[in-house]
């Protein structure tokens, strides 16, 4: 009868245990990444009474989480994935945005303008009004290059604020990861119930594989290592490797640009890595500064160099517009009050082509005086167009790419190209939202709490409950019964 | 059987919910703007044709006012030449009534001073302005062509607009190749940009834009080239009208007369030049405005939204939302605990 009332006991021991996980699922019902846990039971060790072998009631052999690691890790990689996707196209749609000429005027608008304002110049040379106009629509053109220029150079240095971001939270994650693994490795060691804390560690390599890739493995001495492809080792039991993000100068710089923001280890700072991220949003982002921005940036500079040294060529050929004095021989004096009489540049001449966008502004003497605007090939010919019209034909002429391209070509190309990039990208971005949401999806069927079952096995595991206590009570009456005979 | 947990019905619930919405926003979108594009991405290919085509349209609207433009300057020479022919004509009858005997020296006095009074109205019209611009000037359009003496001041520029693309047009002649005489006709020299051989444009195109102004100027060059190599001078022809006139010389007014009649026939040369630069220029025009009317209707084709689709769309995917939304109700409204008690 003592083995009926432990009997009992084990029984109310068992649901009462089975409980408390029950309630424990339910209260994390909506924790992000948690895995519901359950109540592994088993029966008791028999033993032998009589020659008979008899039962001893259950045993709470453990609680474990449910969980499937091989999903967890594809939830991991399309994490990865999507991250990089979605990055890379938030960055591309607001350099596409730069180019949109759809509703708003932009660099193919302003530079048509100018050209057909040098028509309007060659409409009526003689005319200083027009002469201004002129000048404001080059002004126009100098600042779309501008903007342009300094738009890109503006997405370039977000992505760098967006790495150093980046790369302290890799850090901290990698901290996170080490602690817990310590963590983890105490508590094992006296078989404590460790589902919660890898959870948490699970939960931390999420993050961490939001900014790259990561893979994990428990090596032959049982330590559990993060690594990264490409990267190398972040994470090696409770020993972690910090990694760093620093702004280096032109010469050490991955895309060849001043401050731009390098990954490395910290206790390695000679190597880059750079170029080695793999997905996450660090390669989305780095993707997209070291490709496309710097290819627009190399295209705009070589579209306003040409363009610049182009219009300067033609406007050189010409006279100034206001009255040149001759000498005995009928040469035109080289300069006036006002500076020289012709060879003068339209655009300040750019040192190089690289920035020439950025720096692109009028020449010293167009600012200064409208006279210097040249329109005649022949001085002291006020009604002569024929510099103007050449300047005007410039954005018909195929000028650009060994003559292969104009202008206009050449600039629609690169917005053809962006507007493509950027295209693709929305959709990888869209598709991988699809894929991550099935394999959010499947991991949560596999270790999402469902609140119906739990509400059944609470059901379940009170009515054992009740039995239990039953059993014991019909042990505490079968006592009763047996100390009553004696009465 | 599959498991189904609280976090897969809410991501599964989140996820199409989100899509119905987006879907639903970018047609919202779209229907603001009616247009079926917002950004470069929507459609890459057709956004750059339209681009192209903006400009296209650009240039074609600048290639109408530089016709405009052209047409006012060629109107205003051809009325000048006309009041010129006038002059030279009355001139010639003048001379013809005064080329016999018929006529005493007091009455040729009075008609010298006719003459010279229409000397003057001769200079009015070679200096006459344009705005601001002398019309014969060559390029020297600020200052007066011709001096009092008949003197020209000017040089042989030949002002050329492009009034369609690659099509250039004279639209001035110079005072020397109107009131001299041993001017020819120079026409065909001055495409504007050859002198800039870095622009130099060796393509078909450009041949045949060569062909088009040839055509143009054929007939004036039939009648114009050869024939009229001699020309007097109108001032000088008018001058020694006058003097002659004055000095009662029917004999010299006799000789003078062939002289107007090849002036005349010059003058009205030139006016069929002119015609015919005209006529070219209305017809570019017309091409152009034709142009844009296609150019117009191919961007609205790329831009524009087509309206009807849109909103059968748009209201299709509200369908779709709110399906989204009563689905969603049965699923995350109830559990089993709401049955036991």
């Amino acid at each position: 009868m003592t083995s009926l009332l432990n009997i009992g006991k084990t029984g109310l021991h068992a649901s009462k245990k089975a409980l408390e996980v029950t309630g424990h699922n339910i209260s994390n019902a909506n924790t992000e990444g948690y895995s519901r846990q359950k109540v592994n039971q088993q029966t008791n060790i028999p033993v032998t009474n009589d020659g008979v072998l008899t039962g001893t009631g259950v045993r709470v052999k453990s609680v474990t989480r449910v969980n499937d690691r091989f999903v967890e890790r594809r939830l991991r990689d399309t994490m990865s994935n999507g991250e990089y996707h979605t990055n890379r196209s938030d960055q591309l749609s607001q350099v596409e945005e730069i180019f949109n000429e759809i509703d708003n005027e932009g660099l193919n608008k302003v530079l048509n303008k100018f050209f057909n304002s040098f028509r309007d110049l060659a409409n009526q040379p003689d005319n200083e009004t027009v002469r201004s106009v002129v000048r404001d629509n080059a002004m126009l053109v100098v600042k779309d290059f501008k903007r342009i220029s300094s738009s890109l150079e503006m997405i370039s240095k977000n992505i760098d604020n967006k790495v150093q971001r980046d790369v302290a939270d890799i850090n901290q994650d990698t901290e996170t990861i080490a602690n817990l693994n310590r963590k983890i490795r105490e508590l094992e060691a006296i078989h404590e119930e460790t589902g919660d804390l890898r959870d948490q560690r699970d939960n931390a390599l999420k993050s961490l594989a939001t900014k790259i890739k990561v893979k994990t493995y428990q090596d032959e001495r049982g330590n559990y290592v993060v690594t990264s492809p490409g990267i190398g080792t972040l994470v090696t039991a409770a020993q972690r490797q910090p990694l760093k993000a620093y702004q280096f100068d032109k010469s050490r710089s991955s895309n060849g640009v001043d401050g731009a923001t390098e990954v490395f280890y910290e206790d390695r700072p000679g190597q880059h890595i750079t170029g080695n991220i793999s997905r996450g949003s660090l390669e989305g982002v780095l993707s997209v500064r070291n490709g496309e921005v710097e290819e627009l940036k190399e295209t705009v500079d070589k579209i306003a160099y040409n363009f610049i040294n182009f219009v300067n060529a033609v406007h050189k050929r010409g006279f100034v517009g206001r009255k040149v004095e001759v000498d005995a021989n009928g040469n035109p004096a080289a300069y006036d009050s006002k500076g020289p009489t012709s060879g003068i540049n339209f655009f300040k001449v750019p040192t190089s082509e690289k920035g020439a966008a950025g720096l692109i502004d009028l020449s010293a003497e167009v600012k200064a005086d409208l006279s210097n605007i040249s329109t005649a090939l022949a001085p002291n010919s006020p009604g002569d167009n024929r510099v103007a019209i050449a300047i005007s034909k410039l954005g018909h002429e195929r000028v650009m790419d060994n003559s292969t391209s104009t202008l206009e070509e050449m600039f629609l190309k690169t917005v053809g190209k962006i507007g493509l990039e950027a295209g693709k990208a929305r959709l990888d971005a869209e598709q991988s939202e699809g894929l991550l949401a099935q394999a959010k999806s499947i991991r949560e069927r596999i270790s999402g709490v469902s609140i119906d079952e739990e509400t059944a096995n609470m059901v379940k595991f009170q009515h054992a409950y009740e039995a239990s206590a039953k059993v014991m009570q019909t042990a505490n009456e079968m006592f009763d019964t047996v100390i009553g005979i004696k009465r | 059987m599959t498991r189904v947990s609280e976090g897969s019905s809410a991501a599964s619930l989140k996820y199409s919910m989100n899509k119905a919405k987006a879907k639903l926003e970018d047609l919202q979108l779209k229907g603001a703007t009616l247009k079926s594009m917002t950004r470069p991405s929507d459609n890459p290919v057709s956004n750059v044709e339209v681009m192209q085509l903006k400009s296209m349209t650009k240039d074609n609207q600048q290639f109408l006012r530089n016709a405009d433009f052209a047409l006012m300057q060629l109107n205003v020479t051809e009325k000048s030449l006309e009041q010129m022919t006038e002059l030279m004509v009355k001139a010639k009858e003048l001379a013809i009534a005064q080329s016999s005997d018929l006529y005493n020296p007091e009455v040729r006095e009075n008609v010298s001073n006719e003459v010279r009074q229409m000397r003057h109205m001769l200079l009015g019209l070679a200096n006459k302005r344009l705005g601001s611009r002398y019309i014969f000037g060559g390029f020297k359009t600020t200052e007066p062509p011709f001096t009092s003496e008949g003197r020209y001041l000017g040089d042989k520029g030949h002002m050329t607009l492009e009034v369609s693309k690659d099509f250039f047009v004279q639209t001035n002649l110079h005072g020397s190749e109107v009131f001299y005489v041993d001017e020819g006709f120079d026409d065909k020299n001055d495409h504007p940009l050859k002198d800039f051989q870095e622009l130099k444009q060796k393509s078909a195109k450009d041949a045949r834009q060569e062909q088009i102004r040839e055509i143009a100027s054929e007939e004036s060059q039939i009648e114009g080239s050869d024939k009229i190599r001699k020309r007097e001078n109108l001032f000088s022809l008018l001058d020694t009208l006058a003097t002659s006139l004055e000095n009662n010389e029917p004999d010299v007014i006799q000789n003078l007369l062939e002289k107007f009649d090849t002036a005349t026939s010059r003058l009205i040369t030139l006016r069929t030049r002119v015609g015919s630069m005209v006529s070219s220029i209305e017809n570019s025009k017309n091409v152009l405005e034709s142009d844009n009317i296609d150019n117009a209707e191919r961007t609205s084709k790329l831009v524009d939204a087509d309206i009807a689709d849109l909103f059968s769309e748009l209201t299709k995917q509200q369908e779709v939302l709110k399906t989204t939304y009563k689905s969603t109700q049965g699923l995350i409204s109830q559990n089993l605990l709401d049955f036991m008690r």
